[in-house]
C-alpha cells in the first residue's frame, strides 16, 4: 500500500519537475537538470516555495514532502533519474565516467543476477545531489523550539555556528570485487558506520559454496563530502536566565565548507535522530541523539543596503511615514530609558540615517556619513547612548579610546607565523565599514592614535603602506565619539576651546560636537529625585508617556529611508549659502569662538538636511530641513550660550528681542513674519514658547505690534 | 487506601507504572500523553506534602550517596549550574500490544523490540551542583559534619586535582597548568587498564573531581553533582543559578559506563556529548517528579514559624546589632551599615539600575587588622548567611582566576566561574593584599567583571561568540585600605575599631533567631506614603542643591537604605523617624570620610 503511494508520488514529482514554470515562464528545473547533465552543477535544489506555487498543487503531497523529507529526497532523485536529459555539451572524461562506461558494458553480463547486492544502486550513477529547501517565508525556529514532534520533518533554524569539523569523505556506496568469481558487489551505506561484507553473495559463489573473498574497491566506491558542525542559539533568542542550546548539523556534498565558526546562519534541514549502532543499539534507543541534515544554508546579512523588509514591516513603515511626527517619534525611541536629551537623540537618529554619498565627476568623493562627538560631564549617560546606538545599528563596533591603538582602529599588517606572509588585518573602523563605529573615552586616546582616524573621517579609507603592502581599505563608517572635557568636568572659567581640547583638524571633521553639561537646575533635580523615588517604589522605570518603537522597526524604517538620495533644489542654494555666511561672520565677531566654522561646516549642514529629507521619504531637501539642521548645530552648543547670556545679564526674552531687532535691521524691514522670526530664534536655540512670551511682553511695551492672527511682527519705529 | 501496589519511597516507579496503566485503562491514548502528567505528580505531591512524606525521603549528598539505593525516591538540593538541553527518549512503546512507558527511568524495564511502535518524548537535562559556598549549618542531615566549604586561602592553582577524564585522549586538556600532572595520571591509569574506581562495588557512587568535572573551582571534592531530568514543567520555571529542591527517582547504572568507550570509538567528529563526561557511575541521575524553589528560609534548620511581632523583631535586631558591633571591634556605625548590607537584595531591575543592592566598602583596613577583624567578620557572615564566598584579591589572582563562567565548546559544557553564584550569596572581597603590579588581559577582564557585578549586579557569561548578561543578586563586602577604585561600592565606610576582643562562640538559638530574622525581614514589602514621598523628594532636591556632586546613584542609595532601615524594624512603610535615621547615618559616614 505504502509502496504504491510512493510510486504515485514519484509520478507527481516527475510532473512537477518537468512542468513547473517560474515567474518568467521558464521550466526552471529542466534547465537545472540540463546543467547537471552537462556536469556544470551538482546540486538540484527543490524549493518548497515552488512546490507551493505550482499550478497543479497537491496539498497532501506538499505535506508529505515536508513531514517525510528524507524519503522524498529519494523519490525526487528517482524522478530525476528518469527525467535526466541527454548532455548537450561534451565534457572531459573523468575516471568516474570511464568506470561507468565499463560497468555499463559489463552490465549485460551481470544482469542475470537477481541478487540485490549485485544490482548497481542508482546512487553510484548519479552525478547530482537533491536538496529540498524549506519556504523562506515566516520566522525560522530557534533551536529551543524544535521539539520531538518535528523529528523527520523539514525545519528552518537560525543560529550561530560554534564548531566545524574538517570535511571528510563519507562512503555512500561501497563496491567490492570477489576474488573467486570476479563479480562486482555493491553495498549501499546509509549510516555513518557500516558492517563490511566478507563473503561473496553472488549466485556463483553461493552455489559453489566457496565463500568468495571480497575486496573493497575504494576507487570504484562512491564517497560524499561530509562535514559536521555545531550551532548554538543566538543570544537574543535565549530566554532570561537560560543557557543557549546547541544542535548538531550535518552537511553533505555541495553544502560542505559553507560555514565557519562565528557565522550567523539560517539552515533549512531535516531534523533526524541518529541511528544507534553497536552496543548502544542493544539498549534499543532509549535515548536518542538528534541532528539536522542541512538542506540549505543562508548567511545573515547585516547591512542596511541588504536589509530585506518583511511583509508586515513594510506596512508598518508606510503607516509611520504617513504619521507626521516621525522625526520625534523615532528619536524618542532611541534609548527610551535615558531621560531627556531629545536633541541629542535627534542628532543620533540622523547619524543612523546618514546622507547619500556623492561622487563627483572628477572622481572625488564626498562622504555622506555623519560624525558626531558627544562631549560632556561625567555621568550624563554618554556611554549608554553609544551602546544603545550600536545595538540599533545593523553593523556597529563599540570600542574605547583607551583600549584601542591606532592600529587597532584602522588596520595592521602582520606576519603570518606559519607561512611568513604579510597579512592585512582590519581594525575596528574597517570592520564597521558601512556601519557605525562608536569610540568611547575619545579624549583619553593617545594623540598619535587619534591622528589615524583623520583619514577615515574624511576620506573614508584606511591606507596602508607597510612591509610591501600598499593598499587602501574601505572604511565608510560613521564615527560616534564620546569624550570628557579637558579637565574631566567642563570648567566654565576657561574658554570653550580650552575645555574641548581636541585639535581643530579633528574637530572640524565632526558634523556635530555636542556639549552636554550637568548644570544646577532645580527642575531637573526634582525630576531626578522623582524618578529615583518612582523606581524604588514601583520597581520599574516610570512610564515613558509613549510606546517606544521596537529596535527592529527602527532598523527597518532607517533602512527604507537610506534608499533615498535627496538633493538640494536650486531655490535653496541661496538660503544655505547665506546661512553659512552668517555663521562665519558671527564667529569672526566673537572673541571666543565655540566652533571652527569651515567649508566642512557647510557640508555638514547639507548632510544633516539630506538626512532629514530622507527621514521624510522625500527626494528633495526642503527649507525646513535646513532650518532644523541649523537649529541642531546651534543646540549642540546651547549649554554654553545660555551660560554666556547669563553672564552678559541677558535673559532669554531680551535676547530674543535683540535677535529679532538685529535681523530686522539687517534686512532693513519693519515687518517680520512669524515664520521668519521662529526660524531665527530657533537657530539660536530658543523655543517657540519663549518667542511667544517675548512677543507678548514687548508688545505690551509698545515696541512692536503683533498681528492678532498670523502673529507677524511690525516694529513701531522709535 | 488498602494495599497500595507500590511504595512511594522504595518503588516510586511502581506508582508511575500503575498510574500509566490506569490512565490507559480509562481510555487515554498513549500518543496524547506526551508532555502531560497522568496523575503521577498529584499522587506524589499528596504523599510528600500532605502526608508528610518529604522528611522520609533521603537527601542525596556526599554522605548519603553510598547508602541510597537506585530506583528509590530521593531529594536533592542544589543550584542549577548548567543546562544540557533536551534529551529525546522513547516515552512509550508497545510491548506485545501493551503500551509501556519509560518516563522517569533511564533503562527500559522490559526488553524493547526495535520494530515495535514507539513514541519519542523529550525531557530536559539540568546539571546541578551543591550551592557554591553553602554554609555548613544549612545541611539537612544532622549526622554529617561537612567540612567548611568556604575556602579562606583560596589556592586555586595549588589545588589538588586528582584525575582526568578517561576520554582525554580525544580531548584537549583545557587547563595547561594541569597538563603535565594530568597526562601522567592518565598514563598511570592506562597502565592500570581501568579506572581506579571501577573496583568499587556496584551501587556505590563515587564522587570524583576530574579536571573536566570540577566545575566549581573553589570547592574541592566535597560536593555532589547531580544530573536532574525534568519532565513536562515549563521552561521558565527553572532558571540558571536558581536553588531548587528536586524530589525524584534516583537512577544509576554501572553498565552504562561501557557505553562511553563505545561512543568514543565511533564518534567521528566531536567528543562533546556532555553525557560522556558525566558517566552515570560518578554523577547520579535524578528523574525529577517534583521540584520547588528554595529561599533562604528553607535552609533554616527548624524553621520557627515566628510571627513578625514588633517587639520580637526589635529585640532580635538589637541583639544582632550588638553581635555585629562586637565583631567589628565596637564600631557601632560600621555595625549599622553591616546590618543594612546583610539585608540588601536586588528587588527590581530597570535597564540601568539594580534597585535594592547595597554593596559595602570598609576602608582603613591594614594587613594586620584584616587578619583579626576580617576573619571575625567572615565567620560571622558565614554563620548568618546560607551561601558565602571569600576572595582575596591579588594581582596574581586577578590575572589567573576564571571569574566568569565560560562555555567550553570542546565539552559543550558551561565551566563555572567564581562569580557563578546563587541568588542571595554573600561575597567578601579582601583587597588589602592587592599590591601594585601589571594586569594582563585576563586581569583586566576580571577587574571589569567585578566592576559590572558591583554596579549592575550582572555577570557576563562568556559564550565565546557572544556574551550574555546573567542577572545576579550578590551582597558584596569589600575590605580595603583606601577607598576601592577597582570595586566602587555603594557605601564607603572608614572602619574605626576601638577594641580587639576575642569572640565567644554564639549560642545556637541566638544564631538561629538571627538567621531567621535576616531571611524573613529581607523579604518584607516596602512602600512610601505620598506625604513621606514629598518629604523625601524635597530632601533629595535640597541635598543636590547643596552638593552638586550628588547624583541619582546617591539618591538611589538613600532610598535603598531607607527601605532597609524600616525593614530591619520589621516595618513595611517608611516613617519619618527612619528616614531621619538614614540621613543621620549618612551624615556620620560623611563625617568619617572627611
Amino acid at each position: 500500500m505504502k509502496d504504491l503511494d510512493f510510486d504515485v508520488d514519484k509520478v507527481l514529482a516527475k510532473e512537477f519537475l518537468s512542468n513547473f514554470a517560474d515567474a518568467n515562464g521558464e521550466a526552471k528545473y529542466m534547465e537545472i537538470l540540463q546543467e547537471v547533465a552537462n556536469h556544470k552543477t551538482r546540486a538540484v535544489q527543490i524549493d518548497l516555495e515552488d512546490l507551493l506555487n505550482y499550478k497543479d498543487l497537491d496539498e497532501e503531497f506538499l505535506r508529505r514532502v515536508t513531514e517525510n523529507t528524507r524519503r522524498y529526497i529519494g523519490i525526487f532523485a528517482e524522478a530525476i533519474d528518469e527525467l535526466m536529459p541527454v548532455p548537450t555539451e561534451a565534457f572531459t572524461d573523468e575516471d568516474h565516467d570511464i568506470l561507468m562506461t565499463q560497468r555499463s558494458d559489463e552490465g549485460v553480463e551481470n544482469a542475470d543476477g537477481s541478487d540485490p547486492l549485485q544490482k548497481m544502486p542508482p546512487e553510484i550513477k548519479r552525478y547530482f545531489e537533491v536538496y529540498i529547501r524549506a519556504s523562506p517565508k515566516g520566522r525560522p525556529f530557534t533551536i529551543r523550539e524544535v521539539k520531538a514532534s518535528y523529528i523527520g520533518q523539514l525545519v528552518r533554524i537560525s543560529g550561530i555556528v560554534t564548531r566545524c569539523s574538517d570535511v571528510k569523505p563519507l562512503m555512500q556506496v561501497a563496491v567490492y570485487t570477489c576474488e573467486d568469481c570476479g563479480s562486482e558487489i555493491y553495498q549501499e551505506v546509509t549510516g555513518r558506520v557500516f558492517m563490511p561484507l566478507f563473503e561473496c553473495p553472488s549466485k556463483r559463489c553461493v552455489m559453489n559454496r566457496n565463500k568468495g573473498n571480497l575486496i573493497l574497491q575504494l576507487r570504484a566506491s562512491k564517497f560524499l563530502k561530509f562535514q559536521e558542525a555545531k550551532i548554538q542559539e543566538l543570544a537574543e533568542h535565549v530566554p532570561k536566565g537560560h543557557i543557549p542550546r546547541t544542535m548538531t548539523v550535518h552537511f553533505r556534498g555541495e553544502l560542505t565548507r559553507k560555514v565557519a565558526p562565528g557565522d550567523v546562519v539560517e539552515f533549512s534541514g531535516i531534523f533526524l535522530p541518529i541511528p544507534y549502532f553497536g552496543f548502544r543499539a542493544m539498549r534499543a534507543g532509549l535515548v536518542a541523539d538528534t541532528y539536522l541534515e542541512a538542506m540549505s544554508v543562508t548567511h545573515f546579512k547585516k547591512k542596511y543596503e541588504e536589509y530585506e523588509l518583511r511583509g508586515d514591516e513594510e506596512v508598518q513603515i508606510a503607516h509611520l511615514a504617513e504619521d507626521g511626527d516621525i522625526y520625534n517619534k523615532l528619536s524618542r525611541s532611541l534609548a527610551p530609558e535615558i531621560y531627556g536629551h531629545e536633541d541629542i537623540k535627534k542628532a543620533l537618529l540622523l547619524l543612523l540615517v546618514g546622507a547619500p554619498h556623492r561622487k563627483l565627476k572628477d572622481g572625488m568623493k564626498i562622504r555622506g556619513d555623519l560624525h558626531i562627538c558627544l562631549m560632556g560631564d561625567p555621568g550624563v549617560a554618554k556611554s549608554q547612548l553609544l551602546k544603545h546606538i550600536i545595538n540599533v545599528a545593523p553593523r556597529g563596533v563599540y570600542t574605547t579610546g583607551r583600549g584601542s591603538s591606532g592600529v587597532g582602529l584602522t588596520a595592521a599588517v602582520q606576519k603570518d607565523p606559519v607561512t611568513n606572509e604579510m597579512v592585512l588585518e582590519g581594525g575596528a573602523l574597517v570592520l564597521a565599514d558601512m556601519g557605525i563605529c562608536a569610540i568611547d573615552e575619545f579624549d583619553k586616546m593617545d594623540e598619535s592614535d587619534r591622528t589615524a582616524i583623520h583619514e577615515v573621517m574624511e576620506q573614508q579609507t584606511v591606507s596602508i603602506a607597510k612591509a610591501g603592502i600598499t593598499t587602501s581599505l574601505n572604511a565608510r563608517t560613521a564615527v560616534l565619539a564620546a569624550a570628557n572635557p579637558a579637565w574631566g568636568r567642563y570648567d566654565l572659567r576657561r574658554t570653550p576651546a580650552e575645555n574641548i581640547n581636541l585639535p581643530p583638524a579633528l574637530l572640524s571633521r565632526f558634523d556635530l560636537l555636542w556639549l552636554i553639561l550637568d548644570r544646577a537646575d532645580m527642575d531637573s533635580d526634582l525630576e531626578m529625585a522623582r524618578h529615583v523615588v518612582y523606581v524604588h517604589q514601583n520597581k520599574e522605570s516610570p512610564a515613558l508617556g509613549f510606546t517606544p518603537l521596537e529596535p527592529s522597526v527602527l532598523r527597518a524604517y532607517i533602512s527604507a529611508a537610506r534608499r533615498l538620495s535627496p538633493c538640494v533644489p536650486k531655490e535653496l542654494e541661496e538660503y544655505v549659502a547665506s546661512a553659512y555666511c552668517s555663521i562665519r561672520q558671527e564667529e569672526a565677531k566673537s572673541n571666543t569662538p565655540h566652533s571652527y566654522t569651515t567649508v566642512r561646516t557647510l557640508l555638514s549642514i547639507l548632510r544633516i538636511s539630506a538626512a532629514l529629507a530622507r527621514l521624510r521619504f522625500s527626494e528633495t531637501v526642503a527649507q525646513s530641513d535646513v532650518d532644523e539642521a541649523l537649529r541642531l548645530m546651534q543646540m549642540s552648543k546651547f549649554s554654553l550660550y545660555s551660560d554666556e547670556r547669563q553672564k552678559s545679564g541677558l535673559d532669554a526674552i531680551s535676547d530674543i528681542y535683540s535677535i529679532l531687532r538685529d535681523e530686522a535691521a539687517r534686512t532693513n524691514k519693519m515687518d517680520v513674519s512669524y515664520g521668519h522670526a521662529l526660524n531665527w530664534i530657533s537657530r539660536k536655540g530658543y523655543s517657540e514658547a519663549q518667542l511667544k512670551e517675548c512677543l507678548e511682553e514687548y508688545a505690551a511695551l509698545n515696541v512692536w505690534q503683533i498681528h492678532p492672527h498670523t502673529f507677524d511682527i511690525r516694529f513701531i519705529d522709535a | 487506601m488498602v494495599g497500595l501496589p507500590y511504595d512511594f519511597l522504595v518503588n516510586p516507579l511502581g506508582a508511575v507504572r500503575s498510574t500509566f496503566e490506569k490512565a490507559l485503562a480509562s481510555g487515554s491514548d498513549p500518543t496524547s500523553l506526551d508532555g502531560k502528567d497522568w496523575g503521577v505528580i498529584e499522587l506524589f505531591r499528596n504523599f510528600l506534602f500532605d502526608q508528610g512524606g518529604l522528611s522520609q525521603a533521603p537527601v542525596l549528598n556526599r554522605a548519603t550517596i553510598r547508602r541510597v539505593q537506585p530506583n528509590t525516591l530521593v531529594r536533592f538540593r542544589g543550584m542549577i549550574q548548567d543546562m544540557l538541553g533536551n534529551e529525546f527518549y522513547v516515552g512509550a512503546y508497545k510491548d506485545d500490544s501493551v503500551w509501556r512507558t519509560n518516563k522517569f527511568m533511564d533503562v527500559s524495564q522490559f526488553p524493547m523490540d526495535t520494530s515495535s511502535d514507539k513514541k519519542v518524548w523529550e525531557r530536559r537535562l539540568l546539571y546541578c551542583v551543591q550551592v557554591p559556598g553553602q554554609s555548613s549549618w544549612t545541611e539537612i542531615s544532622s549526622e554529617t559534619v561537612i567540612n567548611g566549604s568556604m575556602d579562606w586561602e583560596f589556592p586555586l592553582r595549588e589545588k589538588r586535582r586528582r584525575e582526568v577524564d578517561e576520554s582525554s585522549d580525544f580531548m584537549d586538556i583545557l587547563d595547561s597548568n594541569d597538563e603535565v600532572q594530568s597526562s601522567s595520571s592518565m598514563k598511570k591509569r592506562k597502565e592500570d587498564g581501568h579506572p581506579s574506581h571501577a573496583s568499587q562495588s556496584r551501587g556505590t557512587l563515587t564522587v570524583a573531581t576530574d579536571s573536566s568535572m570540577c566545575k566549581v573551582p573553589n570547592v574541592d571534592g566535597d560536593y555532589t553533582p547531580c544530573l536532574v531530568k525534568i519532565y513536562d514543567s515549563p521552561e521558565s520555571d527553572l532558571k540558571l543559578n536558581d536553588v531548587f529542591e528536586f524530589i525524584g527517582v534516583l537512577t544509576f547504572d554501572p553498565e552504562l559506563q561501557t557505553d562511553k568507550e563505545d561512543h568514543n570509538e565511533f564518534s567521528i567528529e566531536f567528543h562533546e556529548d556532555a553525557l560522556v563526561q558525566l558517566p552515570p557511575n560518578k554523577v547520579p541521575r535524578l528523574h525529577c517528579l517534583i521540584h520547588r524553589k528554595l529561599a533562604a528560609n528553607d535552609f533554616l534548620k527548624s524553621s520557627p514559624m515566628m510571627e513578625l511581632k514588633p517587639h520580637w523583631v526589635k529585640s532580635i535586631r538589637e541583639d544582632l546589632l550588638k553581635h555585629l558591633t562586637a565583631v567589628l571591634g565596637n564600631d557601632d556605625l560600621a555595625a549599622h551599615f553591616m546590618l543594612l548590607h546583610l539585608l540588601s537584595r536586588v528587588h527590581a531591575r530597570t535597564e540601568t539600575v539594580a534597585v535594592g543592592k547595597l554593596s559595602l566598602n570598609f576602608t582603613c583596613f591594614s594587613k594586620e587588622s584584616v587578619s583579626v577583624f576580617g576573619n571575625h567578620l567572615g565567620d560571622a557572615i558565614k554563620n548568618l548567611i546560607p551561601f558565602t564566598h571569600f576572595i582575596s584579591l591579588t594581582v596574581d589572582y586577578l590575572n589567573t582566576a576564571s571569574l566568569a563562567p565560560q562555555k567550553d565548546y570542546d565539552t559543550n559544557r558551561l565551566v563555572a566561574g567564581v562569580l557563578q553564584l546563587a541568588e542571595g550569596s554573600h561575597l567578601l572581597i579582601d583587597e588589602t593584599k592587592l599590591e601594585a603590579g601589571t594586569l594582563n588581559s585576563v586581569g583586566v577582564e576580571n577587574a571589569r567583571l567585578l566592576k559590572i557585578l558591583m554596579e549592575f549586579q550582572k555577570v557576563e557569561y562568556d559564550f565565546k561568540f557572544y556574551k550574555m548578561d546573567m542577572a545576579a543578586d550578590v551582597q558584596l563586602l569589600i575590605l580595603s585600605d583606601g577607598k576601592s577604585n577597582i570595586l566602587p561600592a555603594d557605601l564607603v565606610v572608614p572602619f574605626q575599631p576601638s577594641t580587639v576582643d576575642s569572640l565567644d562562640s554564639m549560642p545556637t538559638e541566638a544564631l538561629e533567631a538571627w538567621r531567621w530574622y535576616l531571611a524573613t525581614v529581607k523579604l518584607l514589602p516596602h512602600s512610601i506614603e505620598s506625604e513621606m514621598q514629598k518629604v523625601v523628594e524635597n530632601d533629595l532636591v535640597a541635598a543636590r542643591q547643596a552638593d552638586r556632586n550628588l547624583g541619582s546613584q546617591d539618591f538611589s542609595r538613600w532610598l535603598t537604605m531607607a527601605r532597609l532601615v524600616s525593614a530591619s524594624f520589621g516595618e513595611t512603610c517608611l516613617s519619618l523617624e527612619h528616614w531621619q535615621m538614614v540621613k543621620e547615618l549618612e551624615r556620620m559616614r560623611k563625617e568619617r570620610l572627611k
